[in-house]
């Protein structure tokens, strides 16, 4: 190898700094280990933070949950904070803890290979090569943006976008603009959008379910004693969390919580909407859960002026300046928005990453992503993923699974270090049997039986691949300690001989 | 099943409900789920003026899901102005236990009311009961309740508009309420009113099992509620001092737990139902930190 002089010699490599390699970073720190590598192909932290910023961008779960139980803050500003505000409390956390000199910016992970003969990873990114006992992934699950294939986009004379890329530059200030989507991103853009667009249109392939949301300002006050009686914050916390776990048993399709949501949702809807035609338009045609519930109380009103029309279809394609829905309908836009989510069924990284006899893990997972815990892989030894298959929720605050893989993980460390272990693999056993038992509990739940298609599923095998099918404390429970029987181990002594 | 019932969802995906007459009335039950280990089958006793629906409505189905459970729908027994008793309710549990899970043991649940009954029936049938769990129970009704008893049978008694009112300021914790509107309780906390949900309160103001407690064997876990102020804290810690292989655990909740805080609770039940042992006799479970 040529680059030989070049390669940066480390334990621990993590890639991505969102709040899933921050999560894992912090924890490092705080045990004491200071030989790591954080990997980050943009130039910030922040992940889905940094890269959306599109105008109304917030989180969806109460910020006092959705931050590191180890970071809190107390002067959050509202009860779900803008998105700006969480970017800067993840800058925080790279700081506080002093996580900044370990990350290298501009350092895409562009191949991962595991070295048999030294029994180290070497990562290859375009700041160089790192080469580590242990690689940690967390490139995120909504971290690349999706964009459809739609005939004719290219010749667009208009601007488009995807909202996970915005460009400011470009003024909506009387434009006619097509937003694609009616997701979390889309409810959070189009009220926005609406308050400048000349004319909006909404291409809405399928309803979503919306409730309404509880949020408020947090006053000065609150936010002093906060700040004065921190154990406040945390009752609060358990409180949002205990609430956010009650919901699981709408997805775990018990009738009279199903119909509860049902009838939250719609009559929200009825509050909002007077017009029947637009109500039945925006009435979604599935089982509630199914996909995401999505929260918002300004996003119903948006259609109740007359510069915003639903169309009820997808964009199927694009000739010059007018966008043509599904439906026939013609539309002339000077903008449109791209709010069609990410690519989710697997993360992009399983593409670079090659494991044990240089299998790729994409291929490895031609039927969908599988994971022992959630966490391993076979093949992939000494590698860890942060929010891997089965991580997602439906329901809850991502930062409490990154929390319990974070343990688990740490946990993984410790034990190879205490027993003399180089090389941790995940037993195919192990990992079969894990599947075994995640099925099991995706049985009976709304994703499988509501009637639905989403990217839940992986379309290969229709498996639930992306979300954790139970409650989240039921994952921290079960998979936030490390559990070395599912594991293969080698010696570093052996390693020696 | 009860008419009122036939209107609603199913209480969870498979339940079967049936009933048995037991000394002349007749007891509804419910049955759901499947055990996929060797533990025994969850038997859930209500609390006052409640119901399976009505109390268990989160955590039966959610139950369901990893265990077989069975909950009884307590009826009146006594007519006119005969005063009800523990026996009379322990004989409606006993015989729900003998006609739908017969000759096996049992996890015990009961909660507020319910944990009285279940605590009175575990002590005097250690061999069907083998494990036990008490939801914001208590062994010896004292001052503090009986100044709420009376003042809720005099409100009773004058029809006043405002009982429910009471009932909801001592069922729900403070920290819960505060963030609440009356548009918010307007639905559903107000406690249904009955003969029998008489009888019931008047038997909370004289209960007392005092004598029978520590004769309990069964492997017990104790749950108790930080802001009840019906059954405040100092009666779990009483059953986790007196009862000898009992494990406490502590939620941050009023009296009403199954609309505060159901999934906790769950958490607990669910673990402990599991695997009794877990934690040995004396032990305080930790409190999830999310
Ligand atoms: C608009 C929006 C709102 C959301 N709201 C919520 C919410 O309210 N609650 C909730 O729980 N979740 C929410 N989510 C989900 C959110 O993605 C997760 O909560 C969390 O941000 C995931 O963190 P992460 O670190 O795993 O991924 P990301 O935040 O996506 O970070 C991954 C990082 O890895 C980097 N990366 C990727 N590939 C490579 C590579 N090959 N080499 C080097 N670096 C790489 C990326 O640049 C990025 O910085 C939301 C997501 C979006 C997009």
């Amino acid at each position: 190898m040529t680059k030989q002089q070049s390669i940066h010699d480390t334990s621990i490599i993590i890639v991505g700094a969102g709040f899933g390699g921050l999560g894992m970073a912090m924890r490092l720190k705080e045990k004491g280990v200071d030989d790591f590598v954080i990997l980050e192909r943009a130039d910030d932290v922040g992940g889905a933070w940094r890269d959306n910023t599109y105008p109304g961008v917030a989180c969806d779960v109460p910020s006092h949950l959705y931050s590191f139980s180890y970071m809190p803050k107390a002067d959050w500003s509202r009860v779900f904070s803008p998105g700006g505000e969480i970017w800067s409390y993840l800058r925080d956390c790279a700081k506080k803890p002093g996580l900044v000199p370990h990350i290298h910016f501009g350092a895409e992970l562009l191949k991962a290979e595991w070295d048999e003969a030294s029994r180290r990873w070497l990562v290859e990114t375009p700041q160089g090569a790192w080469r580590a006992q242990y690689l940690i992934t967390a490139t995120g699950v909504l971290a690349d943006a999706h964009l459809p294939k739609i005939p004719g986009v290219q010749g667009f004379t208009g601007d488009a976008f995807h909202s996970a890329c915005w460009d400011h530059s470009i003024s909506l200030e009387g434009k006619r603009v097509g937003i694609v989507g009616s997701g979390a991103s889309a409810i959070q853009i189009v009220p926005e959008v609406a308050k400048t667009a000349s004319e909006l249109v909404v291409f809405q392939r399928s309803a979503p379910y919306i409730v309404p949301r509880p949020d408020r300002a947090y006053s000065s006050a609150e936010k002093r004693s906060f700040e004065r009686l921190p154990e406040s914050m945390d009752a609060l916390r358990s409180e949002i969390f205990w609430m956010g776990e009650y919901m699981f048993a709408q997805r775990r399709a018990v009738p009279a919580f199903v119909a509860e949501a049902r009838d939250m949702a719609l009559g929200h809807l009825a509050d909002q909407i007077s017009d029947p035609e637009l109500r039945d338009n925006l009435t979604p045609n599935y089982v509630i859960g199914c996909k995401r519930v999505l929260i918002a109380n300004n996003y119903y009103p948006a259609f109740n002026q007359d510069h915003v029309t639903l169309e009820t279809s997808a964009l199927e394609k694009v000739d010059g300046s007018t966008a043509i829905a599904v439906s026939g309908k013609e539309y002339d836009l000077d903008v449109l928005i791209f709010a069609t989510g990410f690519e989710a069924p697997e993360p992009p990284v399983a593409h670079v990453v090659y494991g044990r006899g240089g299998v790729k893990l994409a291929d490895q997972w031609d039927q969908g992503m599988q994971a022992y815990d959630s966490t391993a892989v076979p093949n992939f030894p000494n590698m860890f993923m942060v929010l891997g298959p089965n991580t997602g929720l439906g329901h809850h605050s991502m930062v409490y699974m990154i929390e319990a893989q974070a343990d688990y993980i740490l946990g993984a460390l410790e034990h190879a270090k205490k027993h003399g272990v180089e090389v941790l693999e995940a037993k195919p056993e192990a990992e079969a049997e894990y599947l075994l038992d995640i099925e099991k509990r995706s049985k009976g739940t709304v994703w499988l039986d509501g009637g639905c298609k989403f990217w839940y599923r992986d379309p290969r095998s229709d498996r639930l691949t992306v979300l954790w099918p139970d409650f989240a404390y039921a994952f921290r429970d079960e998979n936030g300690t490390f559990h070395p029987e599912g594991y293969s181990e080698t010696a570093a002594s052996t390693a020696a001989e | 099943m009860k008419d009122t019932d036939t209107m609603m969802p199913p209480l969870a995906t498979g339940v079967v409900t049936r009933q048995i007459e037991v000394n002349g009335v007749r007891v509804t039950y419910h049955e759901a789920g499947q055990s996929n280990t060797s533990c025994p089958p969850i038997v859930m006793v209500h609390g006052s003026s409640g119901t399976t629906r009505g109390h268990f409505g989160f955590l039966f189905p959610m139950l369901a899901v990893r265990h077989r459970v069975i909950s009884v729908d307590l009826a009146n027994p006594v007519t006119g102005d005969d005063p009800l008793e523990l026996e009379h309710l322990e004989a409606q549990v006993l015989a729900v236990i003998a006609n739908a899970v017969p000759d096996q043991e049992i996890t015990l649940l009961g909660y507020s009311l319910g944990a009285a009954i279940a605590g009175f029936t575990a002590a005097r049938h250690p061999k069907i009961v083998c494990n036990l769990v008490l939801l914001a129970g208590w062994m010896k009704t004292d001052m503090q309740q009986l100044l709420f008893n009376r003042v809720w049978h005099e409100l009773r008694a004058l029809k006043s508009p405002k009982l429910d009112d009471f009932t909801v300021y001592g069922a729900f914790g403070a920290p819960f309420l505060s963030s609440k509107t009356f548009e918010d309780l307007a639905g559903g906390a107000a406690m249904p009113l009955d003969d029998f949900v008489d009888k019931q309160m008047e038997l909370n103001s004289r209960i007392d099992i005092v004598d029978l407690v520590p004769d309990i064997t069964a492997t017990t876990l104790i749950i108790a509620c930080s802001y009840d102020m019906m059954v405040p804290v100092h009666h779990s810690r009483a059953l986790f001092g007196t009862i000898e292989n009992a494990r406490y655990a502590e939620l941050a909740s009023g009296h009403a737990v199954v609309f505060e805080r159901p999934a906790e609770a769950l958490r607990l039940i669910d673990l402990f139902a599991a695997n009794p042992q877990e934690y040995p006799a004396g032990a305080t479970l930790p409190v999830v930190r999310p």
